[in-house]
């Protein structure tokens, strides 16, 4: 579904990302983890459009991305929820969820997809008429998923979801992000959080520096000693 | 007697706020969604005047009902003018890209005047309808149609945009890009798009304040900074991103320039700066702006 072959992204002079591969499947739950500022970012905002990749490809379903324009990469859909949520914080929680489904053909089913996007976090029903600026961190991230549903997207990519967030609520988005993943939508999930990120993906990729470094199943990743080691402290040192 | 000098210097004052106000709004769009400050924008209101003194006195097309093809002419020359200049500099980091619009703006203020008078000789133009020297009576106060026709544009416009900015598609979607450009581009709003058209939207309803400035005094190729600094002064005194709050905050200024004008004759213009300075030392967010 999509492919994304040996890019290399950079930020004015300074390289960020050294031959990235990797794939979703459809239907996938797929998880990139690796601590802060190695390139998690870096590679879904090269996907959704925001940066160029200055080689390699990224394919979508049969469709080249890698120079297309950000709207272009939605319509195709694929979504991303950025990290640090970036909501509209001077809009109402209903017009954010209407830019959300900006682009035409999801304006046409935006009445099912609220329906939906509401049946998963119904507080965002609640609070449909609120200043979203004015909701708690958890309520903003469930509109910013939220919002990202609202494209109806076929792949929803996720940057760091969990982030500034109390464990019960963190529990609370791993759930629904389970549920979007049920209903058909394949997920691509950046996490700090690997632990957590493991559990709920069935593939994984780890990425340090700026490149892939392990990949697998994410069962395989999680009793791997050298992850054990980095990432979830419970190596033997 | 002083009662009624009182409420003829309101009416005034609210007529001529009014003006002031749709100045203020069309910068602050382009202020509020893409943070260039356009210092041109008096500028296109000078060209907005001058086509509408073209097809008065070639065309013989009544200033009001060449309102519309003046807004339309100026939404096009913005959107020109913007794509041709601009939007290069857009894409910049945030600050660069205000230093760098700043100052081709200010070559836009350079160039300009030049033109007209090439175009329009430096004579004063007026646009002078048979209906504009006339006025009535109403509840002992004199009434000019032509200021109330402009109050009435400027309100109908005002509400016009802000209807737009708050129930469409289009308007959310510029809403949404003023706060998180980012974010609206990952919701696949055309960013650049968006850009270009509230640019033109701008020098748009310049245009059309242009056109009532035309109607109600002169028109001649070095009006346009004077007129930038009016905005500005209103934009400041408004703050920023409320399209309700300039327009108040020029019917404020307005109201305040007519009243002083009764005491202190010539030095209102100066009054203008002094609250300028004020709003900025005690209320930098402004009366309507948020903190």
């Amino acid at each position: 579904m999509l492919e994304v072959d040996n890019i290399d992204v950079y930020h004015g002079d300074l390289q960020a990302l050294w031959n990235v591969s990797l794939k979703v499947g459809e239907g996938e739950l797929v998880s990139l983890i690796g601590a802060n500022g190695t390139g998690k970012t870096t590679i879904v905002e090269s996907i959704s459009g925001l940066l160029t990749p200055a080689s390699g490809t990224i394919i979508f379903n049969g469709v080249r991305l890698d120079k297309e324009p950000s709207q272009r990469v939605v319509q195709l859909g694929i979504c991303l929820v950025p990290e640090e949520r970036g909501i509209f914080p001077g809009m109402s929680v209903l017009e954010n969820l209407e830019l959300g489904a900006f682009q035409k053909k999801s304006r046409k089913v935006k009445d099912e997809t609220f329906k939906f996007v509401y049946e998963l976090f119904p507080i965002l029903k609640d609070r449909s008429r609120q200043v979203a600026g004015t909701l708690s961190g958890g309520e903003q991230q469930m509109l910013a998923i939220g919002r990202g549903l609202m494209s109806k997207p076929k792949l929803l990519m996720l940057d760091e979801p969990s982030l500034g967030l109390a464990p019960l609520i963190v529990k609370t988005i791993f759930e629904a992000i389970r549920e979007i993943n049920k209903s058909g939508v394949s997920i691509l999930l950046v996490e700090q959080n690997v632990r957590a990120a493991l559990e709920l993906a069935k593939r994984a990729y780890i990425i340090e520096n700026g490149r892939i470094v392990q990949q697998g199943d994410a069962t395989g990743l999680l009793s791997n000693e050298q992850v054990k080691d980095a990432y979830l402290g419970i190596g033997s040192v | 007697m002083i009662f009624q000098l009182l409420a003829q210097t309101l009416v005034n004052g609210i007529q001529i706020g009014a003006m002031y106000g749709l100045i203020a709004v069309g910068l602050s769009l382009t202020f509020g969604v893409m943070k260039i400050l356009n210092v041109a924008h008096g500028e296109f209101l000078m060209v907005g005047g001058y086509i509408a003194f073209w097809l008065f006195t070639l065309y013989d097309i009544d200033p009001l009902l060449g309102l519309p093809l003046v807004a339309i002419a100026l939404f096009l020359l913005g959107a020109a003018f913007y794509q041709l200049l601009f939007s290069s500099l857009a894409r910049l980091h945030e600050e660069i890209k205000m230093k760098n619009t700043l100052l081709v703006a200010f070559g836009l203020f350079l160039i300009f005047p030049q033109v007209s008078r090439w175009l329009w000789t430096a004579d004063e133009r007026a646009l002078t309808p048979a209906y504009s020297g006339e006025s009535f009576p109403m509840l002992g106060v004199q009434c000019g149609y032509v200021p109330l026709c402009g109050l009435v544009v400027a309100v109908v416009v005002i509400l016009g945009l802000h209807l737009l900015l708050t129930k469409t598609y289009f308007g959310k979607s510029v809403r949404g890009t003023t706060e998180n450009w980012k974010s609206a581009k990952l919701m696949g709003i055309n960013v650049e798009r968006t850009y270009l058209i509230t640019f033109a939207l701008g020098t748009a309803l310049a245009g059309i304040a242009g056109v009532l400035v035309g109607m109600t005094q002169t028109v001649t190729p070095d009006i346009g900074m004077p007129w930038t600094i009016k905005a500005l002064i209103v934009l400041v005194l408004a703050g920023i991103g409320s399209v309700g709050g300039a327009f108040f905050a020029g019917v404020i200024l307005g109201v305040i320039e007519a009243v002083s004008a009764i005491f202190i004759g010539p030095y209102t213009v100066a009054l203008g700066m002094v609250i300028f300075l004020l709003i900025l030392m005690f209320r930098p967010q402004g009366l309507f702006g948020k903190a």
